[in-house]
């Protein structure tokens, strides 16, 4: 430690002259008009988003607004359902194809792989998060796209009895679509939820562990029952996390959903989010006041969405994190 | 001095942009975003000059006016291609008005459809399933694209019209001339509208459009200027659309676009340079870039219309008093 | 727990099953980082070969040589640069008002949740949010490189101070009391034992967060706008890696997307590099 501080002997603390405090003093209030500043900023910043976002309601009312299924500039009706229902449908997509890899190497990264590999693979798969959204748009319209037509046709013409997935035999798939957008997102919340299971597995304390292996377990039953059950809220929070960051991705998705305002019949379809429109339409609005509101009103509801799922997600952890405390084990 | 707007009118502006540059040192930097957003950054004042494929409209007219006079000053004349992408299929494929509509309202599904069959007796259809590529932003190629459909389906007319930005039917949203020329590309079987200059790049196949008189008439720099011989009508300020031209030779998804600056600029709050450089960069394009424009593939204007455009240009002011262009 | 008998076949199959199963999981996981790096060096590397990549604008020229991306990376040098300078400081202040004054304060506690919130916002809806205040305001109307450096500093605040304050935690309070103890004044006891102690987890989470910030292209799309020619005023519209690669991304020439490719790899370069960094600055972290 190189603090160079004097030992100023005989000279109590409270003895000091109000002189000397004043430099404490700065930088107590200094700090704390920084927070007062940046905290009216972000009210500032949510106030404007609000306010900005009122015409379109007063127009048609929240409600309709988010409900209804019918998005037409051109002739001032903002209904945002097609939007909402692609920014949904793209998210779960997102959910369904990367949780479940992400929390399998997690598992295996932490308990199953080779030592010395640990390390360099916990890096790889932190690197997809290095990757900016627009490389992953830029890959997926070059790259996957055209790679994974013939296997949306072939999924979508076997299993044409299956809802949303079925595709009519005459039907082919044109490139950009639901499925494509929420791979490519499964992909973008990978680093994220793969980290935090990771942490959550790592807190499960080694007498859990211990225990079922003493018992005679095989590696994969002490796996399925002391660490899945223990780590299965913090999970769960790392994978609204990884929503939250799917809800709002725009580059990425806008380059390979199709930017299609209407409800797509099946994966396959184009479609639109929330996020997408914002970007697309943002430049024309700029002098359209109703335009511009219900722009804006859709980046407040992408907000609202993003808050209740990351409020959602601390509830989860802290609860079972709480009720752990309670039993006593280290958290 | 900056510039936003059609990516229609891309090619045009950043050629020409990069000749007034070697010739004068202003660089003009043109980002195309899309006629939508041209004219709303125009309203807005952020740029100096917006970029349209559409005239303004009334009630744009009426928020410029905010700030001051807007000049709507057509610069040249592109062609709206019909290109597809169908192996089998060559250039020259003959599509009339009512055909296009339906196959962009999703009535005509299949490359081989009768529609197509009976106005190409002798071409081996494919049964190919057809993609619909469109424009998801505020495009003045939409604008004058729709326009032409309007002219022909009434239920195009009905359930869909005409404007910058609309809400299609069916098909994929690609951003501007460029991201539907890439699609076009990128998919067997697919139909998308670009400007002429992208088509030529791009070595697509176009479609011979059925014009007014009746006859089938495929884009060209021939083609596109016929449309614009003997304009009837034309108003004072310009807003006009030759979409539709009854002339014989005439492409009909032609027409002209339009750079859009405030007669006033200095008032509507740009500075007398800023002002100089936007007018002498006009008048370049107004004059010299006129030749030059051919090279990519875009009309000149004729003279008529030429001599209104430069004396449009030439009204620009600075708070009131005339400016002595920089070029 | 009751006792588990030897083990059964049976649990040793689905032992053997499931360990499988995770370890295709894993490799799947690997799948797409390898992917998305081997098109982004195959299709971009040819490019950085030629040295006019790097000493051209793009020209925009429709016909002809496309140009090289200059501007485009000194653009994003420049933008996230400032927005570093912004976010950085106040970033680290904030978190040290948390950690030192406010602890648990129900000011504090606000200002805690207004900050996390602030880091759920989609990066386009700060691009709107400047739009909307900066770009269209009268008086300071039109797109410039500084407003985007604004709305990427919005962006990266809610990470910087995240970041800083868990690593202000960790540094263990009986250093700040032994200080005290000697009779240091506080503000001392921050700039010579916190703050330098701390030090090696403030650059982490600070390089973290500029590598995320260089990434990002909504926030830049409505208030930058974008540029072509080189220049270094961020009072102009610019140039950025990212809007240099969205822009080529939907060109149909082919020769344009090649040019979004290798701008990628350069882009990627650069976060890497940064994030490199950040690994190697926290491994030199007393606390972690």
């Amino acid at each position: 430690m190189s603090a160079t501080v004097t030992a100023r002997g005989d000279d109590p603390i409270l003895g000091r002259s109000p002189r000397d405090r004043l430099p404490d003093r700065i930088l107590q209030w200094g700090l704390t008009g920084l927070a007062i500043a940046i905290l009216v900023l972000i009210a500032y910043f949510f106030y404007k988003l609000i306010d900005q976002s009122t015409p379109v309601f007063q127009q048609s009312g929240v409600f309709a607004f988010v409900f209804d299924n019918d998005w037409d500039p051109s002739k001032n009706i903002y209904g945002a359902w097609p939007l909402v229902v692609g920014t949904i449908v793209t998210s779960a997509l997102a959910l369904l194809l990367g949780v479940p890899v992400a929390v399998a190497a997690a598992i295996y990264v932490s308990e199953l792989c080779p030592r010395p590999l640990r390390g360099p693979l916990t890096v790889v798969i932190d690197l997809l998060a290095a990757v900016p959204s627009v490389v992953y748009g830029l890959w997926g319209v070059f790259v996957l796209i055209p790679a994974l037509r013939p296997v949306e046709n072939w999924i979508g013409h076997t299993l044409s009895f299956v809802p949303f997935i079925g595709l009519p035999d005459d039907q082919t798939v044109a490139g950009p679509n639901y499925f494509i957008a929420g791979l490519i997102l499964a992909i973008m919340i990978l680093p994220i939820t793969s980290a935090i299971a990771r942490e959550v597995i790592a807190t499960v304390p080694k007498e859990h562990k211990e225990a079922a292996l003493a018992l005679g377990a095989t590696r994969w039953e002490m796996i399925r029952m002391s660490i899945i059950p223990y780590a299965r809220p913090g999970i769960v929070g790392g994978a609204m996390l990884g929503l939250g960051r799917a809800i709002g991705e725009t580059i990425a998705v806008t380059l390979v959903i199709g930017n299609a305002p209407v409800i797509g019949k099946n994966i396959w379809d184009q479609g639109y989010t929330l996020a997408a429109v914002i970007a697309n339409e943002f430049g024309e609005a700029a002098s359209d006041k109703l335009h511009t509101s219900a722009l804006l009103a859709a980046g407040l509801v992408l907000f609202v969405l993003t808050l209740v799922i990351n409020a959602l997600a601390r509830a989860v952890v802290n609860r079972r994190s709480e009720r752990r405390m309670q039993v006593g084990a280290a958290a | 001095m900056t510039g936003a707007g059609a990516t229609f009118a891309a090619p045009l502006y950043d050629q020409l942009g990069s000749e007034y540059k070697d010739q004068n040192g202003t660089s003009i930097n043109y980002q195309s975003v899309g006629s939508g957003a041209g004219v709303a950054q125009f309203i807005a004042d952020t740029v100096d000059y917006g970029a349209s494929d559409v005239a303004l409209k009334h009630d744009e007219v009426a928020q410029a006016q905010k700030r001051g006079t807007p000049l709507n000053i057509p610069v040249a004349f592109g062609a709206v291609t019909v290109a597809y992408n169908v192996p089998g299929i060559n250039k020259g494929l003959k599509l009339d008005g009512p055909t296009v509509a339906d196959i962009y309202l999703g009535d005509i599904k299949k490359w081989n459809d009768p529609a197509l069959a009976k106005q190409n007796p002798g071409v081996k259809l494919p049964a190919t399933n057809i993609t619909v590529i469109h424009r998801s932003d505020g495009s003045g190629t939409t604008g004058q694209f729709t326009q032409f459909l309007v002219d022909y389906s009434p239920q195009w007319k009905k359930d869909v019209g005409t404007d910058k930005t609309v809400k299609w039917p069916v098909g994929t949203g690609a951003r501007g001339n460029e991201g539907v020329a890439a699609a076009v590309k990128q998919t067997d079987g697919s139909i998308g509208y670009v400007e002429l200059a992208y088509a030529v790049q791009n070595k697509f196949n176009t479609a011979n459009v059925k014009n007014k008189a009746g006859n089938y008439v495929g884009p060209s720099l021939q083609s596109t200027s016929s449309a614009g011989d003997n304009l009837p009508n034309l108003p004072a300020d310009l807003r006009f659309t030759a979409i539709n031209s009854p002339n014989p030779q005439a492409y009909p998804i032609a027409s002209a676009t339009f750079a859009l600056v405030y007669k006033d600029m200095c008032k509507a709050g740009k500075s007398k340079g800023e002002a100089q450089r936007t007018q002498g960069f006009l008048n370049y394009v107004l004059g010299q870039g006129q030749t030059s424009m051919r090279e990519i593939q875009y009309a000149s204007l004729p003279s008529g219309l030429a001599s209104k455009a430069q004396a449009e240009a030439s009204s620009m002011t600075c708070n009131g008093a005339a400016l002595s262009a920089s070029s | 727990m009751s006792a588990l008998g030897p083990i059964s076949t049976r649990r040793r199959l689905t032992d053997k099953t499931a360990r499988t199963v995770v370890l295709i999981g894993a490799a799947i996981a690997l799948i797409p980082l390898v992917l998305v790096l081997f098109y982004v060096l195959k299709r971009g590397l040819g490019a950085f070969l030629n040295v006019d990549f790097f000493t051209q604008d793009p020209s925009g020229r429709f016909l002809g040589n496309p140009g090289g991306i200059r501007s485009a990376i000194l653009g994003t040098i420049e933008i996230v640069g400032l927005a570093t300078i912004i976010a950085i400081p106040i970033g680290i202040g904030l978190a040290l008002y948390l950690v030192e004054f406010g602890k648990n304060s129900l000011f504090a506690r606000v200002v805690r949740y207004f900050v996390d919130v602030l880091s759920g916002v989609p990066s386009i809806v700060f691009g709107l949010f400047i739009y909307i205040t900066l770009v269209v305001s009268g008086a300071i109307s039109g797109f410039a490189g500084w407003k985007g450096s604004i709305a990427l500093s919005l962006l990266m605040l809610p990470i910087v101070t995240r970041a800083s304050e868990v690593v202000l935690n960790l540094v263990p309070n009986e250093l700040r009391e032994a200080a005290l103890a000697l009779g240091s004044p506080r503000w001392r006891v921050v700039a010579r034992v916190v703050l330098p102690s701390a030090l090696p987890g403030l650059v982490t989470g600070s390089l973290l967060a500029i590598a995320r910030a260089a990434g990002e292209t909504a926030p830049l799309l409505f208030t930058v706008l974008g540029a072509k020619a080189l220049t270094l005023n961020l009072g102009d519209q610019m140039n950025s890696l990212p809007l240099q690669i969205f822009n080529d991304v939907r060109e149909a020439q082919d020769r344009l997307v090649d040019r979004a490719w290798a701008s990628a790899l350069t882009l990627i370069l650069m976060i890497l590099i940064l994030n490199v960094a950040a690994r190697f600055v926290s491994r030199r972290n007393r606390f972690a």
